[in-house]
């Protein structure tokens, strides 16, 4: 009987060892590395639109940014390349010192991009400034994130009528317009 | 990796699909001297690797949006895009396209640090919305990003039995309108970027006299002059072919539309012209070189009011006449109570560099694209109020060129018309325009219109405009 007792005392012994080593060991890989690519940061290429030196017309730049890992870190990341300006021939469109508030993406594909104060009162220029601004930001966003089909622009938290007088911003840009 | 039979039966479907798609892309083919609308696509320049055309990886990751990955223990560069993953491995012809592996027609080669991969795998790409859509331009080399909106082919005419069909290749039929049914701006706005061509010459019994593009808020737009003889038209779209028809007829048919009714020939009726001094009060718009937007739009508006007053018969209406700040509403107010035949919004320009200058109209889009604003006989549209000036688009164009026209001979371009509904034609039931008269920031405009001398002869000059619209020269 005593044996019985002791059999049954190193099976469960045994038992909770071999539990615990198989609880602690890894998962196995997953095959064909497909986590092997996703564990770094990725560099990911961007298509900057800046406003052409006479203004009549944009002009693309590409840089390669650190992919980011959410929707608002992507739309502030490329708003802060536009801010801080071409690194060719092109004009700076957006009023310095533009950040992103927030960003708002509805299911059907509208982007609400809620700016810095700095996009409104930073702004000085004609119709040629206002035009290229707005533009500059739409195609940067329809280039880069196929998800947005239209762009509303507010400023602080509030509805913009306008940036200068000229073009309106009181209803979405249609991003395909604007390729 | 996908099992081995598998694998085989993707690579089987792959080597199916090299052949028809690259002998299609031949059709998209860019004729370098016709005109293009739009901005030119994102591309990126392919090579010939051993026989075969490759685009480098660098390149081929910036147009599909990829983030890039590269192990250099097993020479494999991953892309990936949104929820697709491509594995591309050097020297070998597999690449693993999320759970498939499909076969380029050659390996993708290390060529100078950088793979080289056969522009072949364009094809051979999931077709869906997260995914850059890319075509092999094989005139240019390059390979290029279709839009969202798909791509517009070459026009091809037929003339046959008193009809005229001209025959677009369209990715997408079903977006095409008609947005004026005049004979002489019979306009037609396709859905997609417009890659292809226009006949450089139309056939002599062509019932179309002539076609050229236009600006358009969305897609691509031409506008025809169709001939007198001309009864009807009807547009055939074919979805399942991927083709639209426009077709015209000289004789009357009860399948064909109508064009719209035609005005007398001659002088257009023109009693009343709105004048719009932009900006005024705390808003001073552009400051530069010591002059100020809202000063020199309001002198130039009266200038122009008395200009105007002494060739034409008609009654000038200022929207302010002094230095106060006047809400878009109320302009457009002012402008529908007076019954505006026309409406101009007095602006000078501004901008960061020197390089840019000259004078710019912004016209309501004749192509615009709100919902329910279809056009065609028997429908019905509804149009937002705010987008009343797009109704007078036609017109508005017509106004633009002429007063644009009157500035570029005297001296004052570049000259720029964009299709813009602009803020303060918001609510103006008028043709109408916001004229950009000269750019302040550039010394070479601020000394022509900084003096008397100079604000009475821009006054001339778009009168002279407004003059050549009204004679409907």
């Amino acid at each position: 009987m005593r044996r019985v007792w002791i059999g049954l005392l190193v099976v469960a012994v045994l038992a909770s060892v071999w539990y615990g080593v198989t609880r602690r060991s890894p998962a196995p890989p997953a095959p064909g590395g497909a986590r092997g690519d996703s564990a770094g940061t990725g560099l990911k290429a961007v298509r900057l639109f800046f406003a052409s030196p006479d203004g009549d017309s944009l002009v693309s730049e590409t840089r390669e940014i650190l992919e980011q890992s959410n929707l608002h870190e992507r739309v502030a990341a490329l708003v802060a390349e536009l801010d801080r300006g071409p690194r060719g021939g092109g004009v700076a469109a957006l009023p310095a010192g533009t950040s992103v508030l927030h960003a708002y993406l509805d299911e059907g594909g509208g982007l609400t991009l809620d700016l810095s104060r700095a996009f409104e009162q930073g702004f000085r220029g004609g119709a040629m400034t206002e035009y290229a601004a707005v533009a500059s930001l739409v195609r940067t966003l329809g280039a880069n994130l196929p998800e947005v089909k239209r762009v509303l622009l507010v400023c602080g938290g509030a509805p913009l009528a306008t940036l200068g007088g000229h073009v309106p911003l009181d209803q979405p840009f249609d991003v395909s317009e604007w390729l | 990796m996908a099992p081995a039979s598998g694998a085989r039966a993707l690579i089987a479907r792959a080597l199916r699909r090299l052949g028809p798609p690259l002998l299609a892309l031949a059709t998209l083919g860019v004729d370098g001297r016709a005109p293009r609308i739009g901005e030119t696509l994102e591309s990126a320049p392919t090579r010939e690797v051993s026989g075969t055309t490759c685009v480098g990886a660098n390149d081929l990751a910036r147009l599909l949006r990829a983030t890039k990955f590269w192990h250099p223990e097993v020479r494999k560069l991953i892309l990936r895009a949104g929820p697709h993953r491509i594995q591309l491995t050097a020297e070998d012809p597999f690449v693993v396209v999320d759970d498939g592996t499909v076969a380029l027609p050659a390996p993708v080669m290390p060529v100078g640090g950088e793979l080289q991969v056969p522009v072949a795998l364009a094809d051979l790409l999931p077709r869906d919305s997260t995914l850059a859509r890319l075509v092999f331009d094989p005139r240019r080399r390059v390979l290029v990003v279709a839009p969202p909106s798909g791509v517009l082919g070459s026009a091809r005419v037929v003339v046959q039995e008193g009809r005229t069909r001209l025959v677009f290749e369209a990715d997408r039929p079903e977006e095409v309108v008609v947005v004026s049914r005049a004979r002489d701006h019979f306009r037609v706005r396709f859905g997609g970027f417009f890659s292809g061509s226009l006949p450089d010459a139309l056939p002599a019994a062509a019932l179309v006299q002539r076609i050229r593009p236009i600006g358009a808020a969305a897609g691509s737009a031409f506008e025809m002059a169709v001939s007198r003889q001309a009864t009807g038209f009807r547009v055939v779209r074919d979805t399942r072919a991927r083709r639209v028809v426009l077709e015209f007829t000289r004789e009357p048919s009860s399948e064909f539309t109508a064009f719209a009714p035609e005005g007398p020939p001659g002088p257009r009726d023109l009693r009343v012209v709105v004048l719009d001094p932009g900006h005024g009060g705390r808003d001073a718009g552009v400051t530069a070189g010591g002059l100020v937007e809202k000063d020199l739009t309001l002198a130039l508006a009266r200038q122009l009011e008395s200009e105007i007053g002494r060739r034409l018969r008609v009654r000038v209406v200022l929207t302010r006449t002094e230095d106060r700040d006047v809400p878009v509403e109320a302009r457009a107010e002012i402008a529908n109570r007076a019954r505006a035949d026309l409406v101009v919004s007095l602006h000078f320009d501004g901008f960061p560099n020197a390089a840019a200058g000259g004078a710019t109209a912004y016209v309501p889009p004749a192509t615009y694209s709100s919902a329910g604003f279809t056009g065609g006989a028997g429908s019905l549209t509804v149009l937002a109020w705010r987008e009343a000036a797009t109704r007078h688009a036609v017109e508005s164009r017509a106004l633009g060129e002429a007063i644009l026209s009157s500035l570029e001979l005297r001296g004052d371009g570049p000259i720029l018309l964009r299709e813009l509904l602009p803020y303060p034609l918001l609510g103006v039931d008028a043709p109408g325009l916001l004229l950009e008269c000269a750019t302040l920031t550039t010394r070479a405009d601020r000394e022509r219109v900084g003096g008397r001398a100079g604000m009475a002869e821009l006054a001339e000059t778009i009168a002279d405009g407004i003059q050549a619209y009204q004679r409907n020269e």
